[in-house]
């Protein structure tokens, strides 16, 4: 590896690092009113950084970022107004009280947006609706707490400055010190948000920006991971908000409004979307754009330049500053995906499968039936699922057909737990899983490869077997020797630092499958899984379908009638939501009525 | 009628097919095959407009075609993508509707010629496109195609997640409309079997090129060769 | 309570949720059909303002002043798409961001064109008594215009050919034009009818809403809450979503205060996206 690939591969740490020892050398050096701008730069590049975990990590667009900042630095600051003259250290009570509240109304906010599911838009949309309530209802909200007096709309005056010492002697802080605390601070978060975002969490959370219901079908509880990361990302920005009111000594409700909660968003675009780096370039570049233009560049058309940089920025630097940094950059590393196309041919290799879906079963148990009774589904006047009563069991591959619209799909979809029944039940195993959460069904055992590949295509081919692997092992050893063995059987191994998203679609549908078997469920659903297959490889799924039988219940759907026959497994009609007949497909071709609705008479073809 | 000259294409940077030349002539089905990842659709969206070209041109009589997929259309080319791609909160009298009217032809009397061409839409004509299943928007797919007068149609995968009774149909329909109407077609496909029923002669693809002409019945007779190329 | 006084709250609720419809539609159209939050339509809106007050100041009589505004704001809505959206389509959240940045540029402009206030040109005293107290006719009124703003756009969408060929131009736009439609073009127009809704707005409404350069900031967040509630069919979801929201708010600052008005709307714009995530017309079958 050269050093420029190494030094690469270490950016994410060792700029900053170097970026942090130049901040705190300068904070000796320079003039104090640059200084006390400079601090609060650090202060909106926090607040940057408390966006990019949501959006650029978790995918989430919050425009409630500056609603978390403003109420810690409110309470932060009631923290600061009465205990500060107590103890002489106003850092201490301050800062902890901020993030603290921060992350909690993030996560009560964010419990509301994920829970109830909602699209992006409205979950922007609703976040944005909270700090606009915080600001119409701030204007008139008086109240004294201790010491603290919180004006409504003349604002909270009186906040103490940073107090670093402690007894009554303790002084605050000039403004190179406030500085050079700003950027420790800064520095101590963008590590620890470092550290978790390349721990498993951090893993988890890319995911679920990629495919939100890919990951929920590798079991992880995606909602609680989405609340989760919200509340690390409010309690930075409640953090930015304590250091914020100590800075500036003063707050009003202005804090909540529209032109505020729109600031963050712009810094991390500018710096770059996801590098968590690039906040606080961006909070520098704007902070340091706008203080030349009203230091006389441009005198009152600060706000009509910004406007148009914002326009500039989206139309022509799409991944902000770092980003094209990063893609200028890696112009000259080797590329990654050269080996997408020459990948070699998918050879199930049985030995090597018997022995992972034997030790998957010596793992998490034998193979479980799966069964739907009386189930019973319907939007509107349609009813695609209709009293459908299945039992499916280990042994040999179970098929579904029937013609387009007979409720396949729905049907399986019940199954998995995207859509729930109005009547019936859904069994896996011995338990009810009815009206269960796709993740816990998974957990049970359930493994799913819908019609679309699903990978998550920014992650390397090995990532993405790996990611699937640890769902289930939970260790990291034993995830890497799963994954290392099916990366084999697919035939990728000289593919695996290729990006997922660089391979051609029938490469993915391996991929997903690949990570189907990563899981080792005990009850498999595969959705039409030969479409867009040629018929060798057709052959080789027909084996691997037939090998994950004899350990697996597994049901497919499917209209390749030439893969099914090959199956040799139970095969059921579905028509009208109905069961229709069942058999082997042979008795199945002989049957006058099937011919008709489904099958055909082979007149043209 | 159709041809493509040094047709080079492909995403981004990435080129997927390179120096592809084919011919369609008047009246003939020819089909596209190889396995997945050879570049068929993208050949096809070449031949269609969708991506710009890198290299080369597409020509309709004998004259260069101009870049814009409308033009093209209006100059007789169909194009059925893969994934269907109706509209979806359209209903289905609006995506055949929207398609003649585009090209300049009578709306009305196109859907009520769709519904003459295929009888199982008429049932679901008021209902939004995005509601049918998968088969059902392939041949809403085809009769849009079909509602801007095509002289040439170009189908990207037709058969794919559609049902083996409406296969046969589709293959019934698409031998009809090629006698009756002299609409050229050029099918890219999986399904050996559909091609081999409609197509007079077929082009295999490798590797982002064109790696042999051949006739329908040295392809079905040359198993040897349906191995090597198709991985059949 | 006197039934007059019930009366008279009602109806001018009513006329307060027809004004934010007016306000919503050109936004519900941009957003509807192409799925783009326009963040400058307020600024359109104070453009179609600015036009007609200036018209009126130059003696064109008011009602000629409309038809201006519209033709203003229609041409500048057509340029801004040519040089910006149109390069950012499928893009939501950076159309976003831009369409922002335009928006607090227009401000600007605003504010260096015609100072931070201006007359306004004073509404028709013409007013109905209902009981012991009288209303304006004018807001009255805007019942009237935003029923036919409604029943044009609704018409124009579901029963021309261009309404099909926008719809279609934006739900499959690389299938739009396969199928020989200029998709460019269309969506150009599509945009450009949506700031002249805008446009429309701004001057109809001028008698009740002074031109400042700041009134579209007043506008567009509850214009913009209100297409959001609405969901994926846009138009008949944005009305019903204006008469709840906006009446409603109307109903309460009028026994409350105007902040327990605003937190109204506030709150059961969160309640309703709570309730339902994908908007209140998620699940209707309809087109528009």
């Amino acid at each position: 590896m050269t050093l420029s690939q190494r030094l690469y591969r270490a950016s994410a740490w060792a700029f900053p690092a170097i970026a942090v020892a130049v901040a705190l050398i300068l904070s000796f050096l320079i003039d104090p009113y640059l200084a006390f701008l400079g601090a609060s730069w650090v202060i909106f590049g926090l607040l940057g950084l408390s966006l990019d975990i949501v959006w650029g990590r978790g995918g989430f667009l919050s425009l409630g970022q500056t609603a978390f900042f403003g109420l810690g630095g409110y309470l932060g600051a009631i923290a600061a107004v009465n205990l500060g003259p107590l103890i002489g250290n106003t850092l201490l009570p301050t800062l902890p009280i901020a993030a603290l509240i921060g992350g909690l109304c993030a996560g009560v906010l964010g419990s509301l947006i994920f829970f109830a599911r909602m699209g992006p838009l409205q979950a922007t949309i609703l976040s944005y609706t909270f700090t606009l309530l915080l600001w119409s209802v701030t204007q008139s909200l008086k109240f004294t707490v201790g010491a603290a007096v919180v004006g409504g709309d003349n604002g909270m005056s009186g906040i103490p400055g940073m107090v670093i010492g402690f007894g009554e002697g303790a002084r605050p802080l000039a403004p190179n010190g406030v500085f050079a605390v700003c950027v420790i601070v800064a520095a101590l978060a963008y590590f620890a948000t470092l550290a978790l975002m390349r721990s498993t969490f951090g893993r988890v959370v890319d995911c679920i920006r990629l495919d939100i219901q890919k990951t929920e079908l590798l079991g992880h509880d995606v909602r609680r991971v989405q609340v989760a990361n919200m509340a690390w990302a409010g309690a930075v920005a409640g953090l930015a908000g304590g250091l914020f009111a100590l800075w500036s000594n003063y707050l009003n409700p202005s804090l909540f409004s529209v032109q505020e909660a729109l600031l963050p968003p712009i810094y991390v675009l500018v710096g770059g979307l996801g590098t968590l780096a690039g906040p606080f370039v961006g909070a520098l570049a704007i902070g340091g754009l706008s203080f030349w233009l009203g230091g006389g560049a441009a005198g009152g058309q600060t706000t009509l330049i910004l406007g148009v940089v914002l326009v500039l920025l989206v139309l022509f630097l799409r991944n902000g500053i770092l980003g094209a940094l990063d893609q200028l950059w890696r112009r000259f590393l080797p590329d990654p995906n050269a080996a997408a196309r020459d990948a070699g041919e998918v050879r199930i290799n049985v030995n090597d499968l018997d022995l992972i879906l034997r030790e998957a079963e010596a793992q998490v148990g034998p193979a479980k039936p799966m069964a739907t009774d009386q189930a019973f589904k319907q939007f509107g006047g349609v009813i695609p699922v209709n009293k459908v009563s299945r039992s499916f069991v280990p042994g040999r591959p179970m098929a579904l057909i029937g013609p387009n619209g007979a409720g396949k799909s729905s049907y399986l979809k019940t199954c998995v737990g995207v859509y729930q029944p109005e009547g019936g039940q859904v069994t896996i195993g011995d338990t009810d899983v009815t009206h269960a959460p796709i993740f816990c069904r998974v957990r049970l055992g359930m493994g799913v490869k819908n019609q679309k590949p699903q990978v998550f295509g920014a992650l390397s081919v090995y990532d993405n077997l790996w990611t699937a692997a640890y769902a289930r092992t939970r260790d990291k050893a034993k995830a890497s020797d799963v994954a290392g063995r099916i990366l084999a059987m697919l035939g990728m191994t000289a593919q695996s630092g290729v990006e997922a998203q660089a391979l051609s679609h029938g490469q993915q549908q391996w991929l997903d499958i690949g990570m189907v078997l990563c899981v080792a469920p005990r009850v498999v659903l595969l959705d039409e899984p030969a479409a867009g297959m040629t018929n060798k490889e057709t052959r080789e799924l027909s084996l691997l379908v037939r090998t994950l039988a004899r350990h697996t219940t597994v049901v497919v759907v499917e209209h390749d009638m030439e893969f099914v026959r090959t199956l040799e497994g139970h095969v059921t009609v579905l028509h009208q939501g109905e069961v229709f007949a069942e058999g082997d497909i042979d008795s199945l071709r002989a049957d006058e009525r099937v011919l008709d609705i489904y099958l055909g008479r082979r007149q043209h073809v | 009628m159709f041809k493509l000259v040094g047709a080079t294409g492909g995403y981004g940077k990435t080129t997927i097919i390179r120096d592809v030349s084919l011919e369609v002539r008047h009246g003939e089905v020819v089909a596209l095959l190889g396995r997945n990842g050879v570049g068929k659709s993208t050949l096809m969206r070449f031949a269609s407009g969708s991506i710009p070209a890198m290299a080369g041109h597409v020509e309709i009589d004998g004259k260069v075609a101009p870049t814009a997929p409308e033009k093209r259309a209006r100059l007789g080319l169909g194009y059925v993508p893969q994934g269907r791609f109706v509209f979806p909160r359209m209903t289905v009298a609006e995506n055949i509707a929207v398609a003649a009217a585009a090209t300049g032809h009578d709306h009305k009397a196109a859907v009520a010629a769709a519904l003459a061409d295929f009888p199982m839409l008429k049932p679901k004509l008021d209902d939004l496109a995005g509601g049918l299943s998968g088969g059902q928007q392939q041949v809403l797919a085809l009769a849009r195609a079909l509602a801007t007068q095509p002289r040439i149609l170009l189908l990207d995968e037709p058969t794919e997640g559609v049902q083996p009774s409406i296969i046969d149909e589709m293959a019934g329909i698409l031998k009809r409309i090629n006698t009756e109407r002299g609409i050229a077609i050029l099918v890219a496909e999986q399904d050996l079997d559909f091609c081999l029923s409609i197509a007079g002669r077929a082009y295999v693809m490798e590797k982002g090129r064109i790696r042999m002409e051949v006739d329908r019945d040295t392809l079905r007779a040359d198993t040897a060769l349906q191995q090597d190329l198709l991985g059949v | 309570m006197e039934a007059d006084f019930l009366a008279t709250v009602l109806l001018s609720s009513l006329s307060s949720a027809s004004i934010l419809l007016i306000a919503t539609i050109g936004l519900a159209v941009v957003f509807g059909l192409m799925g783009v939050i326009n963040l400058a339509h307020g600024e359109f809106l104070m453009i179609g303002a600015y036009t007609a007050l200036t018209a009126t100041q130059a003696g064109v009589p008011y009602l000629l002043s409309i038809p201006i505004a519209v033709a203003v704001t229609m041409a500048i809505g057509a340029l801004v798409e040519v040089l910006i959206i149109s390069r950012l389509y499928g893009r939501i959240f950076d159309t976003m961001l831009a369409t922002w940045g335009i928006s607090i540029a227009f401000y600007q402009l605003a504010v260096l064109t015609f100072g931070t206030v201006s007359p306004g040109i004073g509404m028709p005293q013409i007013s109905v008594q209902i009981g012991d107290y009288s209303l304006a006719l004018y807001p009255l009124l805007m019942n009237v215009v935003a029923l036919l703003m409604l029943g044009f756009v609704y018409l124009l969408m579901t029963r021309s050919v261009y309404g099909m060929k926008a719809r279609a131009s934006i739900q499959v736009p690389e299938m739009a034009r396969a199928i020989g439609i200029s998709s460019s073009r269309v969506n150009t127009l599509t945009f450009a009818l949506g700031c002249g809704l805008a446009g429309f707005a701004g001057a109809v409404l001028l008698p009740i809403v002074p031109a400042t350069p700041s009134m579209g900031f007043a506008f567009v967040i509850k214009a913009f809450l209100t297409v959001v509630v609405a969901g994926p069919v846009t138009l008949t979801g944005s009305a019903l979503a204006a008469i709840g929201l906006g009446g409603g708010a109307s109903v309460t600052a009028s026994f409350l205060t105007s902040v327990a008005g605003d937190a109204f709307f506030f709150i059961v714009t969160a309640l309703l996206l709570w309730r339902f995530p994908l908007g209140i017309s998620a699940r209707w079958r309809r087109k528009l």
